[in-house]
């Protein structure tokens, strides 16, 4: 019960600021600048596909650059929406309202992550709403953008719970922002060094969030990936409630 | 007293390797508002909040209706309120809307916007109900905090610090107002301000480097009203005891010409006044004792007793 209720108040109090709605336009703009320079680009090239055997089509050359394109931005702009949850809290001193309303450390993280959470996903909706609108003229591949688009719930879940634990460490917003995009970051080139090698099967590999976002957007969805993305996000969430439990005690 | 709401027993916390508060014992009733004054740093602030149930004590057990307060955390939930010294707000939330949230927050799902009007009511905010909280001044801020912490309706409200920072006339309005919660629930309240404590408290308790240094009621003597005299001429006791009213007579140390009067039974001052004008004492001041709590804190405050009884 109060999960629900906090992850609604969470949402609540992201629609009563400008940031957020700021921040969903900014990201529905730059996504649909891309789609149609996509869009405008396959018109160009489909002339020349119509004699090809088994020729990329629209869900090859528009949906899914698109969606791995707002991959990379979702690292960005998922720090932002997380960096209130809790250092806002810290900052305003309003989080005693929540630790003293007998909710449990547990709940309360996983209440403010989950309100976060919807956010994303409607930012993850609307953008793959636009070449879901491709459907009207053309012939898309839905299974494979399903799999794309679950593969960015995933991995929007994972940068998510990352983001919110990173939104304990410290009462500034700004700085859980810039703690959560370098957390991210790392783990996103964490193997790159080892692909450079030509090592692209290693432990090493499976730390990183590419190895398992990519099998998404060419339409496998693999557990492995699933249970890395959950893995992760649990570990976050557990470390974000223990962090919870120490600023009980502190002065903020 | 009445079964205690609150009890604490023999309750410790250690904070960063330093013990904040040590072996603490206090009980509290229903329609009994406790004081608990200390100088910055005595353990107020860590004390309330493990009666607020946001930290878990390292070392003994509070109570909340006769219950453990760590096996069942839910009490939190619903037997108690909390204003912390800074209200915890949602700035871009109205008032009435914020107050729903938390009475569903302590579990009034049902009856949220009921028990929110019920707040905004008692607490005097009817006129910015719908107004967002971070645009409302200091003193309407500390009252909707307030009413975030009585929403529920709970049978022990913690107060920390609630006059901080108002100006005299809100301060007024908010002892009042906890004055009149006082009559129905059980305040603890944490103040260093002496005023705040003699206009709202029924008892008081004085920690001073997390441990309880004096713990006291504040009703009057029973045998008469305790005065605080300054006379220009030199007296001694037997100038005192000469006058009819007069039960006691102490000087005032290191105050040559202060005095503190305990009057008869029935005696009021301004016999007392009439009649060290009429022996030509040379009256130049005559008011209320409220400060022997004060001779007492700042005692403690200076290290100069270990414990003082009430």
């Amino acid at each position: 019960m109060s999960v629900a209720l906090i992850a609604r108040h969470e949402w609540r109090r992201l629609a009563a600021q400008p940031f957020a709605w700021m921040l969903a336009a900014i990201v529905v703009a730059l996504m649909a600048w891309q789609y149609l320079l996509a869009l405008e680009a396959f018109l160009q090239l489909s002339p020349r596909l119509g004699g090809v055997k088994d020729a990329p089509g629209v869900t090859d050359l528009v949906a899914i650059p698109l969606l791995r394109s707002f991959s990379n931005l979702l690292m960005l702009i998922v720090p932002l929406v997380t960096m209130r949850s809790i250092a806002g809290e810290r900052r305003a001193q309003s989080l005693p309202l929540l630790l003293a309303s007998g909710a449990g450390n547990a709940r309360i993280v996983v209440g403010k992550y989950l309100g976060a959470l919807g956010f994303v996903i409607v930012l993850i909706l609307l953008v793959a709403t636009m070449p879901l609108a491709l459907a009207t003229g053309t012939a898309l591949d839905f299974g494979r953008l399903g799999a794309a688009v679950l593969g960015l719930v995933l991995f929007a879940s994972t940068l998510t719970a990352i983001g919110t634990w990173c939104s304990t460490w410290t009462p500034q917003p700004a700085l859980a922002a810039a703690a959560a995009f370098a957390v991210t970051s790392l783990l996103a080139i964490v193997d790159a060094g080892a692909r450079f090698q030509g090592i692209d099967n290693g432990g090493i590999n499976y730390l990183a969030l590419p190895t398992h976002i990519e099998p998404f957007f060419r339409g496998l969805v693999a557990s492995v990936d699933i249970v890395y993305f959950l893995l992760l996000a649990i570990v976050a969430l557990a470390l974000a409630a223990r962090r919870l439990e120490r600023l009980r005690g502190s002065d903020d | 007293m009445d079964a205690p709401v609150l009890a604490l027993d023999k309750v410790g916390r250690v904070l960063a390797g330093r013990r904040v508060v040590n072996e603490l014992c206090l009980k509290v009733a229903r329609g009994e508002v406790l004081g608990l004054l200390g100088v910055n740093g005595a353990g107020k602030s860590t004390t309330l909040r493990m009666i607020a149930g946001v930290l878990a004590p390292s070392t003994g057990t509070i109570r909340v209706d006769g219950k453990d307060l760590s096996e069942h955390p839910e009490l939190a939930r619903r037997g108690i309120g909390y204003l912390p010294e800074t209200p915890p707000l949602h700035a871009e939330l109205a008032v009435g809307e914020f107050l729903e949230f938390c009475a569903r927050l302590h579990g009034l799902a049902g009856r949220s916007r009921a028990a929110a009007a019920r707040a905004i009511e008692r607490c005097g905010l009817g006129e910015v109900r719908r107004r967002l909280i971070g645009a409302l001044s200091k003193g309407f801020r500390q009252r909707v905090g307030l009413a975030q912490a009585i929403v529920h309706e709970p049978g022990l409200i913690v107060l920390d610090e609630p006059a901080s920072g108002l100006d005299p006339v809100q301060a007024l309005h908010l002892r009042e107002l906890v004055r009149g919660l006082g009559a129905d629930h059980a305040i603890v309240l944490s103040t260093h301000v002496l005023p705040d404590v003699l206009a709202c408290c029924d008892r008081v308790a004085i920690l001073h480097e997390g441990r309880l240094r004096h713990e006291g009621s504040l009703a009057p003597a029973a045998d008469g009203a305790v005065l605080r005299v300054r006379v220009a001429k030199p007296v001694g006791q037997d100038d005192w005891r000469d006058l009819p009213m007069v039960a006691a007579a102490l000087p005032v140390a290191h105050d040559a010409g202060l005095w503190q009067i305990r009057l008869q039974a029935g005696a009021t001052a301004s016999a007392l006044a009439a009649a060290v004008v009429a022996r030509g004492f040379g009256l130049e001041e005559l008011r209320a004792e409220n400060s022997a709590l004060e001779d007492v804190f700042m005692a403690i405050a200076a290290g100069e007793t270990e414990a003082v009884a009430a």
